[in-house]
């Protein structure tokens, strides 16, 4: 191994995680998402001469996933999210009991799922990943103002959806439940 | 500052980049509406569960890593390939990399994102050396002594003995962070020790990102070096949470003190 090798995966492998974080939830089928996160290693590595060392290589990641994703053609995305209710370490029941509020998972998921591309992009970036504004305006080669509408609109379509009872989440629910009745 | 202006730069607010004498209009103006406070509570309540569902998600990245590091093997074989049959031109690819060095060490510099705020840095660098590499200084870990100093640094009110969870006040001093006079305090549960600093509140807000909620009041917190820091303010005072461990524990440690913290 080359040691621009060793400094590509000491520096970039370790984000691999949050990208397939996004990545899962900008295109529907677990084996796309992995292909676009190594797609995204792969323009990364032919590219890393261009890389400065020390700058924020974890937001020059994101913003290569994004250019792989859009030049995908954004390829099965958006589709409605099927919300497993029995993936290992997750409980949708979680904090119910200390009635804490937006308690259920599955409601707050199929919240985030059901906005649109562009929104749910801006509020997994903001919220769950930390990036700044002025970092999403650079990720997403936009105008900050173009990513503070969005993540206006984001929260408060999050928070309307919320507001109301879903029947799209019973729906995914009921969905989820066919499936594994039929793999069962 | 008015709602509107409020609605249009909560991204920034909650972001922790507003610049400070907006933050401080922003701050000014939760403190007299009610209903912005209220809405900027509730966002920060669902972001807070989102944040938690999310990331309690399974994401196995072993196979995809797997995947990236063979990728990476065949990669370089081709390079090496090329590399041998590339003609020796070597003095155009020596200055065109200087030129793109150049610009890309300007251009790095204009786009730098944003760094960890000052007065952050210097919490998580003080709690780094003084608590976990136990740094020696002139530690107070009488009562009646914490007192006299926490009264000199502005903080009038009784630093609290012990917090939640088991948590009780170990030790403490004045320190300064950023230019201004902090008490330092440091709570121990016997097996982990987080750093509690306490100041007069004044005009200069803590800006970092918003990522909680608790007891009426907004947590922030941010990464410094390997420390994770959270802050949040009372009505007379600004307090910082600075601890080595995850993120999660210095938003937990956040909210002992100022469940503890009565003003």
């Amino acid at each position: 191994m080359t040691s621009r090798q060793a400094e590509f995966e000491r520096d970039a492998l370790p984000h691999s995680r949050s990208l397939l974080r996004v990545a899962r939830r900008l295109v529907s089928d677990p084996a796309m998402a992995e292909d676009l996160v190594q797609e995204t290693y792969l323009r990364a590595w032919r590219s890393f001469d261009q890389f400065q060392t020390g700058t924020n290589i974890r937001a020059w990641l994101f913003r290569i996933l994004f250019n792989a994703f859009y030049a995908q053609g954004r390829q099965s995305s958006a589709a409605p999210m099927i919300v497993s209710l029995d993936a290992p370490g997750f409980d949708p029941g979680a904090n119910r009991q200390a009635g804490l509020p937006y308690a259920d998972a599955a409601e707050v998921l199929a919240a985030l799922d059901a906005l649109s591309d562009e929104h749910r992009t801006v509020i997994l970036l903001a919220v769950v990943e930390g990036f700044t504004c002025r970092e999403l305006a650079d990720i997403l080669s936009l105008p900050i103002g173009t990513v503070m509408s969005r993540l206006s609109r984001g929260r408060q379509a999050m928070r309307d959806r919320l507001a109301a009872p879903s029947p799209k989440v019973f729906q995914a629910r009921a969905s989820a439940g066919r499936a594994q009745r039929e793999l069962g | 500052m008015n709602c509107s202006d409020i609605s249009e730069l909560a991204p920034l607010y909650v972001a922790g980049e507003l610049d400070a004498a907006r933050a401080a209009g922003f701050d000014a103006h939760l403190k007299t509406c009610s209903s912005c406070f209220r809405e900027l509570e509730a966002q920060a309540k669902l972001e807070a569960r989102l944040r938690e569902i999310v990331l309690a998600q399974e994401v196995d990245a072993a196979r995809v890593n797997r995947r990236i590091r063979e990728m990476l093997a065949k990669e370089s074989l081709v390079e090496a390939v090329k590399r041998l049959e590339r003609p020796r031109r070597r003095w155009i690819a020596a200055t065109a990399g200087i030129a793109a060095a150049f610009f890309l060490l300007v251009a790095g510099y204009l786009l730098l994102p944003g760094r960890v705020s000052p007065v952050y840095a210097d919490a998580a660098e003080d709690h780094q050396s003084e608590v976990i590499d136990r740094a020696p200084r002139r530690w107070q870990t009488d009562p009646a002594e914490i007192a006299a100093r926490a009264r000199k640094v502005g903080v009038d009110i009784t630093v609290p003995a012990a917090l939640g969870s088991g948590f009780r006040l170990e030790r403490a001093k004045i320190c300064q962070l950023d230019g201004r006079l902090y008490l330092h305090a440091v709570y121990t549960d016997g097996t982990h020790e987080f750093s509690l600093f306490l100041r007069a509140r004044d005009q200069e807000g803590l800006n970092a990102a918003v990522r909680g909620f608790s007891n009426g009041r907004l947590l922030r917190a941010c990464a410094s070096g390997k420390e994770h820091v959270a802050s949040f303010s009372t009505a007379r005072l600004s307090a910082i949470v600075a601890t080595g461990e995850p993120a999660a524990a210095s938003l937990a440690y956040a909210k002992l003190a100022s469940a503890a913290i009565q003003d």
